[in-house]
C-alpha cells in the first residue's frame, strides 16, 4: 500500500513539472534545459519564504512566479541575445545553480518543524482520524489537477493559440502581425513557472530544500512527457478526446511506477539513470518506427 | 522488414543496458523479511547518500554496533542497502521501498538522505536512526536541546576543529594562514567554516577559504589558494575529497602541508588529522539502533551523540618529504601511523 | 501607395562571395495595383517581397507606405496591413491546430492576443461560409487537424486567412507553385476574386507566365536585381505571354545561356 502511495505522491508532484516540460518540448519546441535550475529554484524560494512565516500556500504563486521570471530570462538570452535554444537552458541551470544557493543561503534548509500545506493546525481539525495516510496525495491530487485544467484553459485562449502556433509555425505568427520572440518568452515563463511550482511541491512535501534535487529534473520531465504522450496516445487513440496534459499526467505516475518497481525487483538505485535512459530510448525509438507524427513543413 | 530489425535492435540496446545494471546488491535480493516474521529477527534499510570512503565505514561500524548488541546481519538480522549517489530523487525513491519493503527501522547516513527518511517515516511508526550528520539541529532533526523532532535520532560527525587546529600549531610553530577549499553546495562544510574562522584567532591562525561549485573549479582554486597560504586543511567535503589526490600532488609541489579530518584522507597523502574515526562513529549509531530496535528506548527519547574524542592520525612518509617531525606527545598518543602513501 | 527608393542590398557583404543583389533600386507601387513579378531564378523576386515584408535587412535606401517610413520598422509589425502567402503551404497554416482553431488565430490578428477565448463561437458560422466560399467542403471539418490536408486545402486556407483580416497589401511568393495545375487554378481563381473584392494592392511574384499577364494591372520583369520590364496600363494590356518569352530569351542570350 505505502509504495501505491509513494508513486502516486512522487508522480503527482513531478507531473507538474511534466507540464511545463510539456510547454516547452511539445508546444514550443524548445528544449529547455532550464528546467534542471527552476524546479530547485521553486524548492529554495519556498523554503526560504517559509521561514520566513509566508504562509504555506502564498509560497505557491511566489514560486511559481519566481520560476516564471526564471524563465523569462531564458527567453530574453535566447531570442534578444540569440543565443541558441540549447544553450540559453544551459546558461540559465547553471546560473540558477547559484542564485539557488544565494536564496537559500546555504546547500540544504529543512523546514521539519514549520507548517506546510500538507501539514498545518487546519488540516490537523479538519481531516478525520481515518484519512490521515491519504492526505498528502489528496492534497497533491487537487494542485496536479487544478494546474492540469488551468493549463487546458489557457490553452484556448487568445493568448494559448499563438504559444501553439509558434512552436507549431512561427512564420504565421509573424504574418499574425506578432512578435514570436515574445510569444516564445511567454511560453518559457509559464513553463518554468509551473516547474518551480513542482519544486515548491516537492519541497514541502519533503520537508527540505536540498540543492541535489534539480540534477536530472529535466530528464524525468521528458521522461514523463514521452510516455504520456507517445504511449498514452496509441493506448487512448481510441479516445481522442483525452487531453495531452491528461496523458502526460498519467505518464508521469507510469513512470514513477516502473522506477518504483525496478527499486522493489532489487534494482540498485545508482543504476536507476541507466534505466530510465534505456526506458527513454525504448520509448522513442519504437514510437519513431511507428509515430504518425504530423509533419511540420510538408 | 526494415522497420522490424530497427526494432529489434533497440529492444536488444535497451535490454543489454537494463542487464548491466541488474546485477542486484546480495543484500537487496533479500527482499521481504518484514516484520514479526520471527521472533527477535529484523530488517533495517540502510540508506547512504554518496558513494565515498567515511560514509562506507560509517556503515560497517553501524553493523559492527549492532553485531555487538546481539543483532547480526544473517542470523537474526536482514539488511536492505541503497546508495543514492546523490541524487535526492533517487533518496526518496529509496525511502518508499524501504517503507514497502516493512522494514524496522531505517538508517539515513549523511544528512540529506536522514531528512528523506525522516520526511518519508514521519507519519509511518518507523524509527530513524542517523549518522554522519554534521549538524542535526540545523538540518531540523533535533532541537535546539539536542531532543530529536520526532522518532528519530542518530550521531553526528562534527569535526573537531579545536583539536585540529592545536594540532596544526604543534606541527607548524610558524604557520599563520590555513587555506580551506571547501564546495559551496555543502551545507555541512559551510558550517565547519564558520567555526573554524571562529576558533582560528585563538591559535594565532588565519583562514583563507576558497568556495568551489564543482570539482571542475578545484585546480584553480588550489593554485590560487597555494599561493597564500602557509598549510591547507581539509574537510570532509565530499566534492573536494573526490579529487583530493590531485590538490596533494599540488601542494606536494609547492611543499606546503595538507591536513586531513579523518583517517582515510591520511592514508592518501594528507600530513596529519585530528579525526574522527567512522568506524567507531557507527559503532556508536548501531549500539543506539539496537537499544531502538529491543525496545529499551525509544528514538524520540535519545539525544543525539556527538563523538567527542578524537584520535591522532599521522603520515610519516609524507612528513618525511616535507621535513615535518611529529612531536613525541602526538606520535605516542596516535591512533595510526602510515609510512606510506597509498592510492586512493 | 508602397515606395522602395534606392534600395542596397548585398549577400555576404565583406566577404569574398559578396554578391550586390541591389543597387539604388527603386519602385513605387500605387493604391490597387496587382503587380506580377517574373524573372528567373536569383533575379530578386523573392528579395524584393523580403524587403518589403521587412524579413531581411536592408543595406541602404528606405521603404515608405502612404509617405511614411517603415525602412526600421520590424517585420511583424508591417504585417498589421499586409498579407502574405508563401510557396509552401505548409507556412501559412498551423498544421498541429484545427482548421476552426486556424480561422480564428487569423480573426484575431490586430485584436490584443489575451486571455479571451481563443474561438469566438459566434463567429463560427461566419468560418464555415469563408471556407465554403472555397468550394473545397472544408466548412464540415472545422475541428479536423490543418496538417491532415492536402497541399491545396491547405494553401486555400492559407490565402483565406491571410486575406480574412482588415489588410491593405497582400504578398503572394510563387504560391500557386507548389500545387498540382487543377489546384493551383483554383487557389489562382480564389486569389483574383479577393484581391478585386477586397481591393487589395497585391505583389504577385510567379513563374507562370500565363497568370502573371492575366490576373496582373502591372508587369514587372526582374533580371540581375533591375526590373529590366516594367508596363501597366494600355502597355500591358498589349502585353502577351510571347512577349515575356522572347524578353527572357534576350536576357538568357546575353547571360550566355
Amino acid at each position: 500500500m505505502s509504495i501505491v502511495i509513494g508513486v502516486l505522491e512522487e508522480g503527482l508532484i513531478y507531473a507538474i513539472l511534466a507540464l511545463g516540460v510539456y510547454i516547452t518540448y511539445k508546444i514550443l519546441d524548445f528544449p529547455d534545459l532550464s528546467v534542471d535550475g527552476t524546479f530547485p529554484l521553486g524548492a529554495a524560494v519556498t523554503a526560504m519564504l517559509i521561514l520566513k512565516e509566508v504562509h504555506p500556500a502564498a509560497t505557491l504563486l511566489l514560486a511559481f512566479a519566481a520560476g516564471a521570471l526564471a524563465g523569462c530570462v531564458t527567453g530574453v538570452i535566447h531570442v534578444k541575445l540569440k543565443v541558441r535554444d540549447l544553450l540559453s537552458g544551459i546558461i540559465m541551470m547553471t546560473a540558477l545553480y547559484s542564485v539557488n544557493l544565494r536564496i537559500a543561503g546555504k546547500a540544504n534548509l529543512a523546514i521539519f518543524t514549520k507548517e506546510t500545506i500538507f501539514d498545518n493546525g487546519f488540516l490537523d481539525r479538519v481531516v478525520p482520524e481515518g484519512a490521515r495516510p491519504f492526505t498528502v496525495t489528496l492534497i497533491l491530487l487537487a494542485i496536479t489537477l487544478a494546474c492540469k485544467l488551468i493549463l487546458d484553459l489557457y490553452l484556448n485562449t487568445r493568448s494559448g493559440y499563438l504559444l501553439r502556433a509558434v512552436g507549431d509555425n512561427d512564420v504565421l505568427v509573424t504574418s499574425l502581425a506578432k512578435d514570436k520572440g515574445m510569444v516564445k518568452v511567454v511560453g518559457l515563463a509559464i513553463a518554468n513557472g509551473f516547474v518551480a511550482l513542482a519544486g515548491c511541491v516537492y519541497c514541502q512535501q519533503k520537508g527540505f530544500f536540498e540543492i541535489s534535487t534539480g540534477t536530472g529534473a529535466i530528464v524525468i520531465g521528458l521522461a514523463n512527457v514521452i510516455i504520456g504522450t507517445k504511449v498514452g496516445a496509441r493506448v487512448f487513440r481510441k479516445l481522442p478526446f483525452i487531453k495531452a496534459t491528461t496523458l502526460v499526467i498519467l505518464g508521469s505516475l507510469v513512470y514513477r511506477a516502473c522506477v518504483a518497481v525496478a527499486i522493489a525487483m532489487g534494482m540498485a538505485a545508482s543504476d536507476l539513470k541507466l534505466v530510465t535512459s534505456a526506458l527513454f530510448l525504448a520509448i522513442l525509438v519504437a514510437s519513431s518506427l511507428k509515430g504518425k507524427k504530423v509533419p511540420t513543413y510538408a | 522488414m526494415k522497420k522490424n530489425v530497427k526494432m529489434a535492435m533497440a529492444v536488444m540496446a535497451a535490454l543489454a543496458l537494463v542487464g548491466c545494471s541488474s546485477q542486484k546488491p546480495a543484500e537487496t535480493a533479500a527482499g521481504a523479511g518484514g516484520k514479526g516474521d520471527k521472533e527477535g529477527s529484523y530488517t533495517i534499510g540502510i540508506g547512504q547518500f554518496a558513494e565515498h570512503g567515511s560514509l562506507d565505514n560509517c556503515r560497517e561500524g553501524f553493523l559492527a554496533g549492532l553485531a555487538e548488541e546481539g543483532i547480526i546481519e544473517g542470523e537474526n538480522l536482514t539488511v536492505l542497502y541503497d546508495n543514492a549517489q546523490t541524487d535526492g530523487g533517487t533518496a526518496s525513491q529509496i525511502m518508499a521501498n524501504f517503507l514497502a519493503n516493512d522494514v524496522d527501522m531505517i538508517c539515513g547516513i549523511a544528512t540529506p538522505i536522514a531528512q528523506s527518511a525522516y520526511s518519508a517515516a514521519k507519519d509511518t511508526d518507523v524509527p530513524v536512526i542517523y549518522t554522519a550528520v554534521t549538524d542535526p539541529v540545523l538540518a531540523e532533526l533535533a532541537d535546539g536541546d539536542g531532543m530529536p523532532v520526532g522518532e528519530i535520532t542518530g550521531t553526528s560527525d562534527k569535526l573537531p576543529v579545536e583539536k585540529q587546529l592545536e594540532m596544526i600549531r604543534k606541527l607548524l610553530p610558524e604557520a599563520a594562514k590555513i587555506g580551506i577549499l571547501y564546495s559551496t553546495s555543502e551545507v555541512n562544510s559551510m558550517s565547519a567554516i564558520e567555526e573554524y574562522k571562529a576558533a582560528a584567532p585563538e591559535y594565532g591562525f588565519e583562514i583563507v577559504e576558497s568556495g568551489v561549485s564543482s570539482t571542475a573549479d578545484i585546480p584553480l582554486a588550489t593554485d590560487n589558494l597555494l599561493k597564500k597560504v602557509d598549510c591547507l586543511n581539509n574537510l570532509t567535503d565530499n566534492t573536494v575529497v573526490s579529487v583530493l589526490p590531485m590538490v596533494l600532488d599540488k601542494a606536494g609541489k609547492e611543499n606546503i602541508p595538507v591536513f586531513g579530518s579523518e583517517i582515510e584522507q591520511v592514508k592518501i597523502g594528507c600530513l596529519a588529522s585530528m579525526g574522527l574515526d567512522y568506524v567507531s562513529l557507527g559503532k556508536k549509531t548501531g549500539q543506539m539502533a539496537a537499544q531502538v530496535l529491543k525496545g529499551e528506548k525509544k528514538a524520540s527519547e535519545m539525544k543525539f551523540e556527538v563523538v567527542t574524542e578524537a584520535s591522532f592520525y599521522g603520515n610519516t612518509a609524507v612528513a618525511e618529504k616535507l621535513g615535518v617531525t611529529f612531536p613525541e606527545e602526538l606520535a605516542s598518543s596516535a591512533a595510526g601511523l602510515f609510512d606510506e602513501v597509498v592510492a586512493d | 501607395m508602397l515606395e522602395l527608393s534606392h534600395i542596397e542590398k548585398y549577400y555576404n557583404a565583406g566577404t569574398v562571395n559578396e554578391m550586390c543583389m541591389f543597387h539604388d533600386f527603386s519602385m513605387k507601387i500605387a493604391h490597387g495595383e496587382f503587380v506580377s513579378v517574373v524573372g528567373s531564378n536569383g533575379s530578386g523576386k523573392t528579395s524584393l517581397l523580403n524587403i518589403i515584408c521587412g524579413s531581411i535587412p536592408l543595406d541602404g535606401g528606405s521603404i515608405s507606405i502612404n509617405g511614411t517610413d517603415i525602412t526600421h520598422m520590424p517585420e511583424y509589425r508591417r504585417q498589421r496591413r499586409i498579407g502574405r502567402v508563401y510557396q509552401n503551404p505548409a507556412m501559412g497554416t498551423c498544421p498541429n491546430m484545427t482548421i476552426l482553431e486556424n480561422m480564428s488565430l487569423a480573426d484575431n490578428k490586430g485584436k490584443p492576443f489575451n486571455l479571451r477565448w481563443g474561438t469566438d463561437k459566434r463567429r463560427a458560422d461566419f468560418y464555415r461560409q469563408q471556407l465554403s466560399s472555397l468550394g473545397l467542403g472544408l466548412e464540415d471539418k472545422m475541428h479536423v487537424k490543418v496538417g491532415v490536408l492536402s497541399g491545396g486545402q491547405r494553401q486555400a486556407m492559407a490565402l483565406l486567412m491571410s486575406t480574412m483580416p482588415p489588410i491593405e497589401f497582400l504578398i503572394l511568393d510563387e504560391h500557386t507553385a507548389a500545387l498540382d495545375p487543377k489546384t493551383a487554378e483554383v487557389i489562382m481563381e480564389l486569389t483574383g476574386k479577393v484581391v478585386r473584392e477586397k481591393q487589395l494592392t497585391t505583389v504577385m511574384v510567379t513563374h507562370n507566365l500565363r497568370y502573371a499577364v492575366e490576373y496582373g494591372s502591372r508587369l514587372v520583369m526582374m533580371h540581375q536585381g533591375e526590373a529590366i520590364m516594367d508596363r501597366a496600363g494600355e502597355e500591358k494590356e498589349g502585353t502577351q505571354v510571347s512577349d515575356i518569352l522572347d524578353k527572357f530569351n534576350e536576357i538568357s542570350i546575353e547571360c550566355g545561356n
